[in-house]
């Protein structure tokens, strides 16, 4: 669909809802609203550039948007941040996108209760400079903490990295009021109550309605968990001569069962030596220090400091050296931004070009980590040989399970991708990478994601087979919800829902 | 296979060359897509459009490669900067691998390149279009509905007994020289009770920097190279400026237009002043009994690194109490004044200072100080409009008290 398509008196309609100035049909509105910061096949940029754009600002308006577009059978793409790396936001049939950054206010910030209420297109980060003057935080911390809002965090299902003690956005999210894919507003939660935390009243939707992409609805507000200001934050790294042995120290740290425990995060081989690339940047450590373990923990001082110490002992005598005070306090806090470096991107023959990173984000038992890393790289380093334009940026293996963190981990492959050198034969090639990626992640017994989503070509194909029945389960509850297609149609393979309809 | 039939048009080549100059740098971002640098930014805040990003800014250079878009599509957008560089220091690309590779995200060129590429093209906003008019006729920027005639660029320094010439020259900004005079006056005062010689120019133009700013580089490049003209006729070295606007004209675009021939120094003002202050040629020694903040000035802070100075000054003042707020925090803050976005979006830049100033009074001030005599309009009206109402005070107007200089000032 493109803009000629919204017929005139639709764009009225839009107008007379919203107000002329927050209905954006221009050209660089539109192509500015076609991706995320994923891998984006840049020349066939055109395919993916919507109608036009809306900037809501209640959820009145959000609602009587989904309302006319189920009239008009237009699709609907709701878009927070649009810093997700599963193109949940990326439109793939047109349409409208409904960009919630201007629905960004606190409505209620209740002390006593502990909670929070907000509109979707806050960012945690300025949502937590407003929290430090009552003594709380929001903590739902992912690498994209300084962009990523609310309303997308719901929308993937987002992995927080300060998980092991606080939870994930799915657990910090007490309710939400949600604009339902036929235009009803609805509140989701444990029950009735916008601050009840646990409820028995009936079926349990909350889950449901975070992770679905934008597929069932759009979240309008959401009231939050808050959790007092840690008075500490400790973090520790530990060097290891290989990365069996920093395996084994991680799953020793992360099974300690200290409560303050936030996060365990392991760093392999191939990273280290991606992280070194620049020389002096990244953990300035002796050669012989070759896979990393980052541990961090929050809470009380009395809580904290004891913690802290059986941590080391644990961390040093399960193999690891500890790497020092100012690696591992200004790594950790410098989290945010290391996350991935465009110019750390090399082509095979060294030279330096700006890369795209991809992040396969799966979830792994523990004991299958090795295998999976294992056939990952090999998969990886095939890819980079045959087509010029990948380059292997190694894995991180983060504790996935909210309070306790063990048993599970995000296993995460970063590659880079050489996008100026993109065209149909070398996408083909990167698809298909990422499909023998997923497919070894749910073989060992995984997820092929823990917290992006698999919605992108390569994953999506495999998500049937990864979820069995369950999955047909799902397309019968969006046909149900959204019986004209229009939430985000084309995501998650759900047409098949309405093929099965039809025929 | 490219054409090579067709003859290229004026304009195919002009966006080929500006494409060909970006490109990297944009794929820098585009393949990043970090987005950091949203929540830092002014006008971002306040307009919440995806539009209005620096990382929209960049992939816009990719798009116009891939053919989707044209300059004349984009142009309006670019008009949504202020150019306070706080997404060049937010962006991981300059914070972690910048030194190593040598690459810094230059989105503030690249914002100027863009408008100035819209202009070559006949794209042009029209108020800025009007502006940077009737700056090239009067020689000094429209700053008050009254005349600006180059007759009364120096009315400020009245019967301050000031001469013209000298090796070092004091620079006066259109915007100090016509409308907030008591900062001119103010910095007049400070140097001439510290012993610092100075003069003035014989005939001082528009620095042109914001013509610059808003793509009218050829009308930029006039006004400098009057000004470098009258500067060498006086034998002047070393220039002092009380605007950062100026200074980064000076030190940023004009190096550029004159290439090692430009040989002066530039100094800003609020080095020198924390340098007499060092040295014991300034003594503040009348107590200013006020509660106070400093807002960093975008252009010294996050474009120069100058943030140690100012606080120097202010901590020197007696009397005064000085609730301050890091550097860095203050990344994200701005006036809304600069690049001319409260010339073509006034309402956008009355609005970022509106949040500067609600800033301000959570620490239960009595008045903001800034250095930026930009900023200072913008940030006055809404001061005035608090409430309780906030002062604005330049930190030259401060000093000038505290030394027991009569500044002039004027509270608006």
């Amino acid at each position: 669909m493109t803009v000629t398509e919204v017929a005139a008196p639709v764009l009225k309609e839009l107008e007379e809802i919203l107000g002329p100035e927050f209905v954006l049909t221009s050209k660089s509105a539109r192509i500015n609203r076609t991706r995320v910061p994923a891998p984006f096949p840049v020349h066939r940029w055109s395919e993916y550039v919507p109608a036009l754009a809306v900037l809501p600002q209640t959820t009145e308006q959000v609602s009587e948007v989904v309302k006319l577009a189920n009239r008009h059978r237009i699709p609907i793409v709701p878009r927070a941040g649009g810093t997700g790396l599963a193109d949940g936001a990326v439109p793939l049939r047109g349409g409208i996108i409904v960009d919630v950054k201007l629905m960004n206010r606190i409505l209620e910030i209740d002390p006593e209760d502990r909670t929070v209420t907000v509109q979707p297109g806050i960012n945690m980060l300025k949502l937590n400079e407003e929290l430090r003057k009552y003594g709380f935080i929001y903590p739902d911390d992912p690498a994209s903490y300084p962009c990523s809002l609310v309303g997308g965090r719901i929308g993937t299902s987002g992995f927080s990295l300060i998980s092991g003690r606080y939870g994930h956005t799915r657990d910090l999210v007490i309710s939400m009021q949600v604009v339902l894919p036929t235009g009803e507003t609805v509140v989701i939660g444990d029950g009735g109550g916008r601050k009840i935390r646990k409820s028995s009243t009936a079926l349990q939707l909350k889950h449901l309605f975070i992770g679905h992409q934008g597929t069932l609805g759009i979240t309008t507000e959401a009231t939050l968990e808050l959790v007092p200001r840690p008075e500490v934050e400790f973090s520790a790294f530990f060097g290891y001569p290989d990365f069996e042995t920093a395996l084994f120290s991680t799953g020793a740290l992360a099974r300690c069962g200290l409560a303050s425990l936030a996060a365990v995060i392991l760093f392999d081989e191939e990273k280290v030596d991606y992280l070194r690339r620049d020389d002096e940047a990244y953990i300035p450590q002796p050669n012989d220090m070759r896979a990393v373990v980052a541990t961090a923990m929050y809470g009380t001082r009395d809580e904290v400091a004891p913690a802290a110490q059986r941590l080391l002992r644990i961390g040093q005598e399960s193999g690891g050296r500890y790497l020092g005070d100012e690696v591992s306090q200004g790594d950790w806090a410098s989290r945010h931004d290391r996350y991935a470096t465009p110019l750390h991107g090399r082509a095979p023959g060294g030279q330096v070009v700006p890369m795209c990173w991809h992040c396969e984000d799966a979830a792994i038992p523990y004991s299958a980590i090795s295998r999976v890393r294992e056939e990952w790289h090999r998969i990886v380093e095939r890819y980079v040989e045959r087509y010029g334009i990948f380059d292997n940026w190694g894995a991180f293996f983060y504790t996935n399970s909210a309070y306790k963190p063990w048993g599970d981990y995000l296993a995460e492959l970063d590659v880079g991708i050489w996008e100026q050198k993109l065209d149909d034969e070398t996408w083909a090639g990167w698809v298909a990478c990422k499909r023998e990626i997923a497919e070894v992640a749910i073989k060992h017994g995984g997820s092929i994601t823990s917290c992006h989503g698999a919605t992108r070509a390569g994953d999506v194909d495999l998500v049937p087979l990864e979820l069995g029945g369950a999955y047909e389960v799902m397309k019968t509850i969006k046909r149900a919800l959204d019986p004209n297609n229009v939430m985000n149609p084309g995501k998650y393979l759900f047409d098949d829902a309405y093929d099965c309809m039809t025929s | 296979m490219t054409d090579y039939s067709e003859p290229k048009t004026a304009g195919t080549a002009l966006k080929d060359a500006f494409v060909a100059e970006w490109l990297d740098a944009a794929y820098g971002c585009f393949s990043s897509g970090h987005k950091f640098c949203r929540e830092v930014c002014p006008v971002m805040q306040v307009t919440r459009n995806e539009n209005h990003t620096p990382t929209a800014f960049h992939a816009d250079v990719v798009a116009m490669e891939q053919g989707q878009v044209e300059v004349a599509e984009i142009a309006e957008d670019f008009v949504h900067c202020t150019q306070c560089g706080a997404c060049e220091l937010r962006c991981p690309n300059t914070l972690f691998a910048g030194d190593f590779y040598r690459h810094r995200t230059r989105t503030v060129d690249l914002v100027k390149a863009v408008r100035a590429f819209a202009v070559e093209s006949g794209v042009e906003q029209p108020r800025w279009k009007r502006w940077v008019e009737a700056t090239v006729e009067r020689k000094n920027e429209p700053v008050l509905e009254i005349p600006i005639e180059q007759e009364r660029v120096a009315e400020w320094a009245t019967g301050l007994n000031l001469p013209i010439g000298g090796a070092t020259i004091l620079f006066v900004d259109c915007e100090a020289a016509f409308y907030r005079t008591s900062v001119p006056r103010s910095v007049a005062g400070i140097l001439k009770q510290a012993g610092v010689e100075f003069g003035l120019m014989r005939e001082q133009w528009c620095c042109g920097g914001p013509a610059a700013e808003m793509g009218y580089l050829q009308q930029a490049r006039t006004f400098a190279e009057h000004n470098v003209a009258d500067w060498r006729s006086l034998g002047a070295r070393q220039i002092i400026t009380l605007d950062p606007h100026d200074y980064i004209t000076f030190t940023e675009d004009y190096p550029k237009y004159f290439g090692d021939d430009f040989d002066f120094e530039i100094i800003h003002v609020t080095e020198l002043v924390a340098q007499l202050l060092r040295e014991g040629r300034l003594r503040l020694t009348v107590p200013i009994e006020q509660t106070v903040t400093y807002h960093d000035a975008c252009r010294l802070n996050k474009r120069k690194g100058i943030h140690e100075s100012p606080r120097e000054i202010l901590r020197a003042i007696p009397g005064l109490t000085f609730h301050d707020v890091d550097h860095v925090t203050q990344w994200s803050y701005c006036s809304g004044a600069g690049a001319g976005l409260a010339i073509e979006r006034p309402e956008i830049a009355a609005e970022i200072s509106r949040r500067r100033i609600e800033r301000a009074a959570e620490l239960k001030v009595d008045a903001l100080v800034s250095a930026c005599v930009w900023s200072e309009r913008l940030l006055s009206e809404q001061g005035t409009a608090a409430s309780p109402s906030i002062e604005v005070w330049d930190l030259a107007e401060l000093v000038a008290e505290a030394a027991g200089i009569d500044s002039g000032r004027v509270n608006r």
